[in-house]
């Protein structure tokens, strides 16, 4: 008997995410046993059946979240640019109707 | 819905009928199942293109991250272009799913075989460059991939998430550097009114001529989800509004919204120009290349360290 994680693909097109294990004694009989553990209700469309000792596991933090701020990556480090705007769009507006350049 | 399977006793022809049927109807298909060739050489074709434009992509900004103006910008820039060569990996490996290794698309892309994107053909020749790639660039590209979050083949769809939640961060970041600018000194408006004027026509060109949806293939089998002259009215109607606000003026006289049509005119681009660019004829075109050609062959002795060959001869 063998461990095999289940993936499952709850949309059309979707992500494959984790739905649980079951234990067999092959992959088609792990496929059958995943069906009836996690898509009774038609909620699969598709599964994956991966034996456990396939998947390798990467969970060294000091990979995934090295220290330092890397805050520049992301979008909300950018908030200010909606009060630059309206700030810079005020100033083109007064110029125009006094007729210079801002 | 899934993909129709393929039965020994359906006839090719059916088949295919049955799985235009299913893409039509809205349908997704995945890297397993049984693909029409037309439909894996256009998804190859059109995903390939996407790849090599990426990886491409990150040259015309490299050549300002040591001349950024401060450090929050060359850690911005640095991110960006890092993100860029991050997404041709990504997309190279749904292409390499499909049936062509990676080493003979870098070699057909080195070659001058195949194609990357239009607006990677251009020299960055100011600050200002880099702040009208990262905003509209980068805008218009990403109206084009949010169209591609819907496409048929599943594979690709799921990719470009990640891809369009990175390139939205790509945005802000060159927003933000044409703002600053904007709001800068003369000299400092100068400098990004000139990029715009230079990035005016690639930008225009971006999203491609305007084919007739019932002509374009890649519309057909739901590759794309939307035709080019709509994309680039989309960019026209998000981005002329923002730049006019912001002090910046629109280097085309004929460029306006008809009230009645609620289309914008424009000066038509010179598509044979687009075409021969495409093909390699752009003003830093060759450059390109061979500053890719280089960094693939400086790099060669990597690759076969990893997989534990010996370094070819230098």
């Amino acid at each position: 008997m063998a461990v095999f994680e289940v993936f499952s693909q709850q949309d059309p097109g979707g992500p494959y995410v984790h739905a649980g294990s079951v234990v067999a004694p092959d992959i088609t009989l792990a496929g059958q046993y995943a069906r009836n553990s996690f898509s009774r209700r038609e909620d699969a469309f598709r599964l994956w059946i991966v034996p456990r000792e396939a998947i390798h596991e990467e969970a060294d933090l000091d990979l995934l979240r090295p220290p330092g701020d890397h805050r520049y990556r992301l979008g909300r480090y950018y908030r200010a640019n909606v009060e630059k705007r309206k700030r810079l769009k005020t100033r083109v507006a007064e110029a125009a109707a006094e007729g210079r350049l801002a | 819905m899934t993909a129709p399977a393929l039965a020994p006793e359906m006839a090719v022809e059916e088949h295919t009928a049955a799985f235009r049927a299913h893409i039509e109807a809205g349908g997704q298909v995945e890297a397993t199942d049984w693909l029409p060739d037309e439909y894996r050489r256009r998804l190859l074709r059109f995903i390939e293109m996407h790849a090599n434009s990426e990886i491409m992509g990150a040259l015309p900004e490299r050549d300002w991250i040591a001349k950024a103006p401060s450090l929050k910008r060359k850690l911005g820039l640095t991110a960006k272009i890092q993100d860029e060569v991050g997404h041709a990996q990504l997309i190279y490996r749904v292409a390499e799913d499909l049936g062509k290794p990676r080493e003979q698309m870098f070699a057909d892309l080195i070659g001058g075989k195949s194609k990357f994107h239009n607006v990677f053909h251009y020299p960055t020749q100011s600050w200002g460059d880099v702040g009208a790639i990262s905003w509209l660039v980068d805008g218009a590209a990403i109206l084009s991939q949010s169209g591609l979050l819907r496409c048929s083949y599943a594979p690709y769809a799921r990719i470009m998430k990640r891809i369009c939640w990175e390139e939205a961060v790509h945005l802000k970041h060159g927003e933000d550097i044409c703002l600053t600018l904007a709001g800068g000194t003369p000299l400092q408006r100068a400098m990004l009114q000139e990029a715009i004027d230079r990035w005016w026509e690639p930008l225009m060109m971006f999203h491609g001529p305007p084919t007739p949806p019932e002509k374009d293939g890649d519309l057909a089998w739901r590759i794309k989800a939307k035709p080019n002259e709509e994309l680039r009215q989309e960019f026209l109607d998000r981005y002329v509004p923002q730049m006019r606000e912001i002090g910046l003026s629109i280097p085309d006289p004929a460029c306006r919204k008809d009230a009645e049509m609620g289309r914008w005119q424009y000066t038509e681009p010179d598509w044979a120009k687009l075409a021969q660019i495409g093909n390699g004829a752009g003003p830093a075109s060759a450059q390109r290349l061979a500053f890719r050609r280089l960094s693939y062959d400086e790099g060669a002795w990597l690759r076969a360290a990893l997989l534990g060959e010996a370094a070819p001869a230098a």
